[in-house]
């Protein structure tokens, strides 16, 4: 029984940095109704970023992460001004050539400018150290982290239910017309959700730096999940993002556990049985 | 350290464009343009009477340079780099000069296959070398006949490569200059069977021919010398795993008394990482950490090491080790290489260079560029390497040399740590021997 719960808190640790990277896929999908393939290059775009800040030019963790949100926050700002907003009213086809071509170029771009080779940057040490929990010792990071995805999950929450711009968001997000007739600026808006969705993969890149590795390919790598997720959860559904992000990590740290042997086949069944009982996904409309 | 690499890097570009000796390959238009140009400038070349009839003797190499695993492929590429100038310095061989031509084989087998296709008949490689994973290998290996050209695998380690492919099936063209899963599997029971207190092993193992071959192997020796030995759990993680802190918990909760475990570069250094988050280090007696010895996993764990964080409980072996074996040829090479590269050789620098150099010796033998008479030349072929004295053996085409194993520790001599405590046994005793006996492999 131990054992059972000390692998969930394992598994809720991995579902938080999914949670980081799918909560913006799903935010921009469910408003600009764009699949933004290469929104794993913005998570690993974070992640050297903050490396660079943080590993090489030994600026302070915090500010260092901070940083890194901000220029993903540029990255993201250019990309849906320059190329997205010239493709919203044309097929889906396009988008996702477009975006999965960014995928190449992110990839390529951090090659030429940090190498091929994966960079690990050290721990701060503030956050090294165990406790007991189950009878077992578990790392204060990963607290930390499961932490941070909540607090993450709060905020968003307050940020579309309870302000203003929350409110347009959600006005444009059902209606684009008369949002839009209503005096809503559309375009500015769009601009600020895809930077809101790619400062959000930033946070998940970033976050991950310190115990993870940071090399070219890791945004490609992580995005397959993050679409597993939104499609359990329902395509630009928050709250689907969440629970579709919670289910992925537990049933992989469970899977390992208690059927090592097909791991990997587990999620994927799940995710045809939800396609099969919920075309829509489990929180889709 | 990530200072000298990117020196050391932005070094190696300049070099491999002066030079004129292929580059890395950022992705395939790159690779076309560069060979476009290759072939231009080798027109332009003056023709002069040549032994082997060739202006240059092209070598197509492969490894992985992208990724968590790319060190690899870098240092492959760094490795023949260092071994290719220092034979054109001297003239080159039977005055042909050296010509190599580098791809990423992205540790998938059809982009492995792709490029030796394109090396071989596109760009014309008349000899081919390298790549990483062993199952690009296995992938490789069966279409070499076709291509007829020789291969040396420099790092691809599966046991089947050498037993089933040269010694079962008669291909012929399959060399590898690197010990294979006999090092990380047979070696290491060799290793663990004096330690009468680890009785219960866990395996954090790759989920591809790799991982399988190596457990299979470790399991079944281990077990031949050992009988009151239990394997207690196993984890298998795939490519691209960025957190294994499932794994670690789920092979730590049947309470193991030592791991063993084949994630190997940048996925190795995690691993061993997160094992530290985790607090593994304190329950356990030993960790085998297969491919510790490699130096990128080394730089990457130095801190820990230096801080004692493994307490004494990190094994590790390697296909060469920098600081073994104490001799001239060795010690040359780990300096050479220092003063190229500004850093350590790991074991795919070695085995790559030493595959230049057995190369030259081949061609140099048989005056040919022919296969067959290469392959004529390559079996049997006894030849002194940094890494030791190496011999191939005619049934399997495999290079026999020995590396030991030991524990991961500091040492004042090396910016990095090394493997000391080291336990020395002749590759003779732990290789096996044809006619081999099938080893069920699998999850």
């Amino acid at each position: 029984m131990e054992t059972l719960a000390f692998q969930g808190l394992v598994g809720l640790s991995l579902a938080m940095y999914l949670w980081l990277l799918a909560s913006g896929l799903t935010i921009v999908f469910g408003v600009l109704g764009v699949l933004n393939f290469a929104h794993g290059s913005l998570f690993m775009l974070g992640a050297y970023f903050a490396f660079t800040f943080y590993g090489l030019w030994g600026i302070n963790f915090w500010l260092a992460i901070a940083l890194s949100l901000l220029a993903v926050g540029v990255v993201g700002y250019l990309m849906e001004r320059l190329f997205l907003r010239h493709i919203y009213h044309l097929d889906h086809a396009y988008q996702l050539l477009l975006t999965f071509g960014f995928i190449l170029i992110f990839d390529d771009a951090v090659k030429i400018v940090w190498g091929g080779v994966a960079k690990i940057p050290a721990m701060p040490s503030f956050f090294e150290g165990t406790f007991s929990v189950f009878g077992r010792l578990f790392p204060f990071y990963n607290v930390f982290i499961i932490g941070s995805g909540l607090l993450v999950a709060v905020v968003l929450w307050l940020l579309f239910e309870k302000t203003w711009w929350g409110r347009m968001v959600r006005a444009s997000a059902s209606d684009r017309e008369m949002a839009s007739a209503i005096g809503v600026n559309i375009p500015t808006l769009f601009t600020g959700v895809f930077v809101l969705g790619a400062m959000l993969a930033a946070l998940g890149g970033a976050l991950g730096t310190p115990v993870r590795v940071v090399a070219p390919g890791i945004g490609a790598a992580m995005i397959i999940q993050a679409f597993i997720i939104t499609v359990i959860g329902g395509l630009g559904n928050l709250k689907g993002a969440f629970v579709g992000a919670v289910i992925v990590g537990l049933l992989s740290a469970y899977g390992i556990l208690l059927f090592p042997v097909f791991e990997l086949f587990l999620i994927f069944v799940t995710m045809a049985v939800v396609l099969i009982v919920r075309p829509k996904g489990l929180f889709g409309g | 350290m990530s200072e000298s690499k990117k020196i050391s890097r932005r070094a190696f570009l300049k070099a491999a464009t002066a030079a004129g000796i292929g580059g890395i390959t950022l992705g395939f238009p790159m690779t076309e343009l560069a060979a476009q140009q290759k072939e231009k400038a080798t027109a332009q070349a003056k023709p002069k009477k040549k032994v082997l009839g060739v202006d240059v003797i092209k070598i197509g190499g492969q490894g992985v340079t992208s990724g968590a695993h790319a060190d690899y492929g870098w240092q492959i590429l760094a490795g023949s780099t260092l071994a290719i100038e220092e034979i054109n310095a001297k003239g080159g061989v039977l005055g042909s000069k050296l010509e190599m031509k580098f791809m990423d084989e992205e540790l998938k087998p059809a982009v492995a296959v792709k490029n030796a296709r394109y090396l071989a008949t596109d760009w014309g490689a008349h000899l081919l070398f390298g790549v990483d994973s062993s199952g690009s290998a296995m992938a490789v290996g069966p279409i070499l006949p076709e291509l007829d050209r020789v291969c040396m695998f420099v790092h691809a380690s599966t046991h089947r490569l050498t037993e089933e492919l040269v010694a079962g099936k008669g291909i012929k063209q399959i060399f590898r200059i690197s010990v294979p899963v006999y090092q990380e599997s047979i070696l290491a029971s060799h290793i663990f069977k004096e330690f009468p207190n680890i009785k219960r092993w866990a395996g954090i193992h790759c989920d591809y021919e790799y991982g399988y071959s190596t457990w299979a192997l470790f399991k079944d020796t281990l077990k031949k010398y050992r009988p009151d030995v239990e394997f207690v759990s196993i984890a298998w993680a795939p490519f691209w795993t960025m957190d294994f802190s499932p794994h670690i918990a789920a092979v730590m909760a049947a309470n193991p008394d030592a791991i063993h475990a084949t994630p190997w570069a940048g996925e190795g250094v995690m691993l061993l990482r997160q094992a530290l988050m985790l607090g593994v280090f304190d329950k356990i007696q030993a960790w085998f950490q297969c491919m510790g010895g490699s130096v990128d996993l080394l730089e990457g764990i130095s801190r820990e090491v230096e801080g004692g964080k493994f307490k004494d409980k990190l094994w590790a072996t390697a296909r060469y080790i920098h600081n073994y074996p104490d001799t001239p040829e060795n010690k040359k090479f780990v300096a050479d290489f220092r003063k190229r590269w500004n850093r350590l050789p790991n074991y795919s620098a070695e085995t790559a260079y030493s595959t230049i150099y057995v190369f030259k010796a081949a061609v140099e033998k048989t005056r040919s560029l022919k296969t067959d008479d290469l392959i004529k030349a390559i079996e049997g072929m006894e030849i002194m390497t940094p890494g030791g004295k190496r011999l191939f053996r005619p049934e399997d085409h495999q290079a026999v040399y020995d590396v030991p194993g030991g524990k991961i520790v500091k040492d004042p001599n090396y910016p990095i740590p090394i493997i000391g405590d080291l336990k020395v046994i002749p590759a003779k005793t732990y290789y096996r021997y044809p006619p081999f006996t099938p080893i069920a492999i699998g999850k």
